[in-house]
């Protein structure tokens, strides 16, 4: 089985975001970037049936030059061929959900496992789309995954619960945060990474372009949080929860 | 993948001293791997090692062999081994940004630190390819730890007048003497060993627990690393076969000391690791205490406390990766056809000055950064109930263990004058006021070598030259590249300046005075204004912020 894992640089969770000076776009002056990481998890989901079952794991990447960054890091954590479609372009959830269209065709992906969103814009919408455009079965929000041969066997977080849902393979999988906890990078994984392929491809080779319908106008930072207060008792806690405006569990 | 590339030129030893403003390797060019490398130690330090440090100090059985296990599994056995034995081959300034990012927690760094290095490196530089072979993939893979023994009860600093003998008999050497004070003994499965063949020949053996007639004793109670193991090994006729000698018997002093040349960089990169915690845990406690009723990391006097341990850790990780990459070139051009380890004693031995006044320079920097966290503490910093007391106790063994800081200073010096460098010294023009006092310094200490208060001022004066040059040509190459952090880097570098430069000022006047000179010294204005962006920055980032 082939499966194939989209992933997207995105800046460090942790890291403090700025906005540039013109309120257009952050600040990326000396921020630190990474393996957005819903992918993160998506990729060791795949190193993990990879290890039970010997799939081929492919890990893919639209952006500029420095994916280049994360595609051998995911090699690193133990995908097998890298490929980086390499664009300045900007492209927007359907954008991106087209060219990797393109890109499950050219590999012939059995599977493909990514993150239910990525955590610069949230936009949770590339993995459905792409459902959509190669009309395959979707599984959202998985924090589990069993697999055969021919069919996937999916739990999904949602608002109401715990959903399993069984779909045939070919198929889409996105992941939730509980689906796994990545593993360290081991040092001899890094080392190995640098003989593995990574194939630099562009949009044309893949008979793509670049697509974006959405037009960012301004940005800002969110709104400070006032402070909270301290209640005497639960009753005091209730009688809030009830009567304050904007109060909340 | 290292950072060869980067210093095109070749330095020998101790041209620190008169090069003007060479280009230096710098930690921000490592690669994205040994990025990812660093990323990976610091990760497992902070989520495997940190939340054990309670139950590591109480010596909970089992609990730090298996977190050495662990680490090992991801490739920290031993990342400057050679690949060949299980290791991953990596350059030395590889290896010690692992080690910096390792070692957050003082007893897992002196535990990790003394297995990947001086457990190893003697087998690795001088071993055979048959003791190699025997024991390097074990130590790698973690099934056991390694152990260096070097001093005894009554031999310390001066390391060669130990008592510990070996008798020739047969094909075998018989062992007999008490090393003390040895890192790991509890865990360790292999010891490499100093004994006097006859009483007179000092030699370098490597002796396995297993060996009948070898026994460890009790843990010694000490004030810190608690979490660590340090016992004596007593060996009663431990029989070692005669090919488990290390080089050459009689040369054990070249295998002793070039191990701990190197040693003395790493033991560098432990202190960084421990001044990253004593910087995050002193910049968090002062956000969040608040007196007169403003956050205390408002006030002058504790944001300086802050500046001055950052701009000191600038200068002190400058240093070190400059060193590093030093010998990662040194090793790198050893002739693949010449004697191996003729070739590998000579690189270690290369810039054994460096390494020397790095190992100072940053132990000290982690003594007083780790002062000034819990002074930051108050009260509070006094109980047990903080991090910043064990982080304090842990620290105090660094200035006293490979080799003390004085016997460093002394060696420093020494080998200055015995390497002919202070007249070199003489004929270079003085880029800076510490280079003229360390001109002026080193010229009247040089027939001083048996008094040493002065050599210790010249040894001073070396070093706050090397530290001072290494963090202005640092932060040089970060704002011609354009780098992010180049502003509060230049901060840090002229705040580090005038701190040295008034350091500098009162070791010459007292090395002048020694040598009964007159003590006149010309002191220029400095400026201390860098400290309210380094802190600024700090507090910013909780912690260092380069």
């Amino acid at each position: 089985m082939k499966i194939l894992v989209p992933i997207k640089r995105v800046p460090d969770p942790y890291a403090r975001i700025r906005l540039n000076a013109d309120s257009s776009a952050i600040d990326t002056t000396g921020l630190k970037f990474e393996i957005n990481p819903f992918d993160e998890i998506a990729i060791e989901e795949a190193v993990r049936i990879k290890e039970r079952s010997g799939s081929e794991v492919v890990v893919v990447s639209i952006g500029a030059a420095e994916c280049e960054e994360q595609l051998r890091k995911a090699l690193a954590i133990g995908a097998d061929k890298a490929i980086h479609v390499e664009t300045v372009e900007k492209f927007d959830s359907l954008g991106i959900a087209k060219v990797l269209k393109s890109v499950v065709q050219r590999e012939s992906a059995d599977l493909v496992i990514m993150g239910k969103q990525a955590i610069d814009d949230d936009a949770n919408q590339a993995g459905q789309m792409l459902a959509a455009l190669l009309d395959w079965p979707q599984a959202t929000f998985a924090s589990k995954v069993e697999l055969t041969d021919s069919t996937a066997t999916v739990t999904r977080e949602t608002d109401t619960g715990q959903e399993t849902l069984q779909m045939p393979i070919p198929c889409i999988i996105t992941t939730d945060l509980r689906l796994n906890e990545p593993r360290y990078v081991a040092l001899p994984g890094i080392i190995k990474a640098r003989t593995k392929p990574l194939d630099k491809i562009e949009l044309s080779d893949l008979g793509a372009t670049a697509e974006c319908n959405v037009e960012v106008l301004s940005m800002s930072q969110p709104a400070g949080r006032s402070s909270g207060r301290k209640v005497a008792s639960v009753d005091e806690l209730l009688e809030a929860l009830r009567n304050e405006k904007g109060a909340a569990i | 993948m290292s950072l060869a590339d980067q210093a095109t030129h070749s330095s020998s030893g101790g041209s620190f001293l008169f090069e003007s403003h060479p280009p230096i390797a710098i930690p921000e060019n490592f690669d994205s791997d040994v990025q990812l490398m660093a990323d990976t130690a610091f990760q497992f330090a902070r989520n495997e090692v940190i939340p054990l440090i309670e139950r590591l100090d109480e010596q909970e059985e089992g609990l730090m062999m298996s977190l050495v296990r662990k680490a090992c599994d991801l490739g920290f056995g031993g990342p400057d081994s050679p690949e060949a034995y299980g290791g991953l081959g990596l350059p030395k300034s590889v290896a010690t940004r692992i080690l910096e990012m390792l070692s957050l927690n003082g007893s897992f760094s002196t535990t990790i630190g003394v297995h990947q290095g001086v457990g190893q490196m003697p087998i690795a530089l001088f071993g055979t390819n048959d003791l190699k072979s025997r024991y390097l993939p074990p130590l790698t893979a973690g099934e056991y730890m390694g152990a260096y023994a070097l001093s005894e009860e009554k031999s310390g600093s001066d390391a060669l007048s130990g008592s510990a003998k070996a008798v020739c008999d047969g094909s075998d050497y018989v062992l007999s003497g008490k090393k003390m004070w040895i890192s790991n003994a509890k865990w360790a499965g292999s010891f490499i060993v100093f004994a006097k063949v006859d009483g007179q020949e000092f030699t370098a053996f490597i002796v396995e627990r297993d060996m009948p007639g070898v026994s460890i004793s009790r843990e010694e109670h000490k004030m810190g690393l608690k979490g660590s193991s340090t016992a004596r090994l007593i060996l009663d006729n431990v029989r070692v076969p005669a090919e488990n000698v290390l080089y050459h018997p009689g040369q054990g002093h070249k295998v002793a000391f070039n191990t701990l040349n190197i040693g003395r960089c790493k033991l560098a990169a432990m202190a960084a690791g421990q001044v990253r915690s004593a910087l995050s845990i002193g910049t968090k406690y002062a956000k969040e205490r608040k007196q007169f009723g403003k956050p205390i990391a408002s006030f002058g006097l504790i944001r300086d406390k802050i500046a001055r341990s950052v701009s000191s850790f600038f200068a002190a990780e400058s240093m070190l990766y400059r060193t590093a990459n030093l010998i990662d070139r040194a090793f790198a051009s050893v002739d693949p056809n010449g004697n191996e380890v003729e070739e590998n004693r000579k690189a270690a031995e290369e810039f054994q000055i460096e390494c020397s006044l790095v190992k100072v320079f940053a132990t000290e920097t982690l003594s007083y950064a780790v002062d000034e966290a819990l002074q930051i503490h108050g009260g509070y910093g006094f109980t047990e109930e903080f991090p910043v007391g064990r982080l304090y106790r842990d620290a105090r063994v660094m200035r006293i263990y490979e080799g003390t800081n004085e016997i460093n200073r002394v060696f420093a010096f020494d080998r200055i004058v015995k390497r002919g460098l202070v007249e070199k010294l003489a004929d270079a023009s003085p880029t800076t006021v510490i280079h003229e006092f360390l001109i002026r310094g080193s010229r009247a200490a040089k027939d001083h070598l048996g008094e040493q208060e002065i050599v210790a001022c010249a040894s001073d004066l070396a070093m706050l030259h090397f530290a001072s040059q290494s963090a202005n040509v640092r932060a040089e190459q970060l704002k011609a590249s354009g780098h992010a952090n180049s502003e509060v880097a230049l901060a840090a570098a002229s705040h580090f300046e005038a701190v040295a430069t008034t350091t500098a000022a009162s070791r010459l006047i007292e090395l002048l005075d020694r040598c009964g000179l007159s003590a006149k010294v010309e002191m220029p204005a400095v400026s201390f204004a860098g400290s309210a962006t380094v802190s600024e920055a700090a507090f910013e980032a909780n912690g260092y912020p380069l």
